[in-house]
């Protein structure tokens, strides 16, 4: 399976490093997660804000995909998400941004255990899994909608 | 001495978050950090506080069980702590974790232990301190405790069968839902099921948070004593034993109800949901 190349690469960093770095560099992008809301006058075509039972707080994914079929995301969370989500945001953010809505769908959940560390990956840490099927919704959700007026259009 | 806690049973098992801001830096008491999420530590903590993982440093890594003294001996030794040290625990989750890390540290009779009121989510919305510089305190030679006594403070699945036969006190502290066996998950981590849902036949719900005010504290002993001994009828001689999913929100209503309120026979059943709804052919009552 392939990956996106930022997200490829960011896999091949995180599973280099040390523990205590790994942990460290987690930090990074939960603190790094504060910049992947939307920014003043940015438009969206689908916007999906909800509190999931998934998730302690509730996350907001906004996408867009551009005149080329890029996918850009913006997500915002609320305060009470995990710093793990935190992180993940921040990786998937940068990680699938400029993509296209199919590879973003072929992503497998599978590369997660692979930056945040078996260590991490256990009992009551299962919302890192939370933002990446977010964010594939909302490809399903805005890739169904354009189908629809699509067809009505026709 | 903050007059809320001068009602209770037990005088000097909780700080709040004035008295730990002046005293962060006394001799003689470490403060423990325990959370639900994994990183929160390293984000940032109380200045000084070390990190006791639930996970990696209080369970055995094999067998669902605790840490032997000989592990307990060594994390106690690589966080500064002496037997003779005050360990006050805080956390996330309205001290969850803490409580959870605090009532380990009574099965190795390490009893000059305190709990923060409030936790951490006090801690942060007063905007007090906190640091991401990890302080290192010297090792100590904590001795290996002669055993882990857990008879005084924990129940097995076949104490706690024998008890509900016996017609003993239980307390279930999950959500409503949890124990009416609507759903076989607390909200919000619905990936963590069993296979059956309901309640151990008898036992009173009494979900844990009704013992926490909105900003996490624990409520005063008088409406403390409304909930338990009005609505769900414990008396102080009670044989009572808690249980939740896990044993983490368990160890909230054991601490509660043992050094707060003074029940003088309190146990955790740690096994809880997620061993008795799984365990084939033990009764279970649904409803409410």
């Amino acid at each position: 399976m392939t990956y996106p190349p930022p997200l490829a690469e960011l896999i091949e960093l995180f599973e280099l490093l040390p523990e205590s770095e790994r942990r460290e560099n987690l930090i990074n992008y939960a603190d790094a997660a504060a910049s992947c809301v939307r920014k003043e006058g940015e438009t969206f075509d689908l916007e999906d804000v909800r509190k999931d039972e998934e998730c302690t707080d509730t996350v907001g994914v906004f996408l867009r995909v551009d005149g080329d079929g890029k996918a850009h995301f913006a997500v915002e969370l609320g305060p009470k998400v995990q710093t793990l989500t935190k992180a993940m945001t921040a990786i998937l953010c940068r990680g699938l941004n400029g993509s296209t809505p199919q590879d973003i769908l072929n992503v497998p959940a599978d590369f997660v255990p692979r930056i945040i560390g078996a260590e991490l990956v256990r009992l009551r840490s299962q919302t890192v899994y939370y933002v990446l099927s977010r964010m594939k919704t909302a490809v399903r959700m805005l890739l169904d909608r354009r189908r629809t007026a699509d067809a009505l259009s026709q | 001495m903050n007059p809320k806690f001068a009602a209770y049973a037990t005088l000097d098992v909780l700080v709040d978050t004035e008295w730990l801001a002046a005293n962060m830096e006394a001799p003689g008491i470490r403060i423990v950090e325990s959370n639900e999420d994994l990183l929160l530590y390293d984000v940032n903590h109380i200045p000084g506080a070390v990190h006791i993982d639930w996970r990696r440093d209080l369970n055995d890594q094999t067998t669902r069980d605790y840490v032997g003294p000989e592990d307990f001996a060594a994390l106690c030794r690589r966080c500064g702590i002496k037997p003779e040290t005050t360990v006050i625990f805080y956390g996330d989750k309205s001290n969850w974790w803490a409580c959870y890390a605090f009532w380990v540290f009574q099965l190795f009779g390490h009893t000059k232990a305190k709990l923060l009121d409030g936790g951490r989510d006090k801690w942060e919305a007063e905007g007090r301190a906190l640091t991401r510089e990890v302080k290192t305190w010297p090792a100590t030679d904590y001795p290996v405790p002669a055993q882990r006594d857990d008879a005084a403070h924990r129940a097995y699945f076949q104490q706690t069968l024998e008890h509900w036969k016996a017609g003993g006190k239980l307390v279930d502290v999950r959500s409503p839902k949890e124990f009416s066996g609507e759903v076989t998950h607390m909200p919000e981590y619905p990936q963590e099921g069993v296979l059956r849902g309901g309640h151990i036949p008898g036992a009173k719900s009494c979900p844990w948070a009704r013992a926490a005010n909105a900003d996490k504290t624990f409520k005063t002993r008088a409406e403390l004593e409304a909930i338990y001994a009005g609505e769900i009828g414990l008396k102080t001689d009670d044989d009572i034993i808690a249980y939740c999913r896990i044993g983490e929100r368990s160890s909230h209503t054991w601490f509660v109800l043992k050094y707060l309120l003074g029940h003088r026979q309190v146990r955790n059943y740690d096994g809880s949901w997620t061993e008795w709804g799984n365990m084939v052919r033990t009764p279970i009552e649904k409803g409410e």
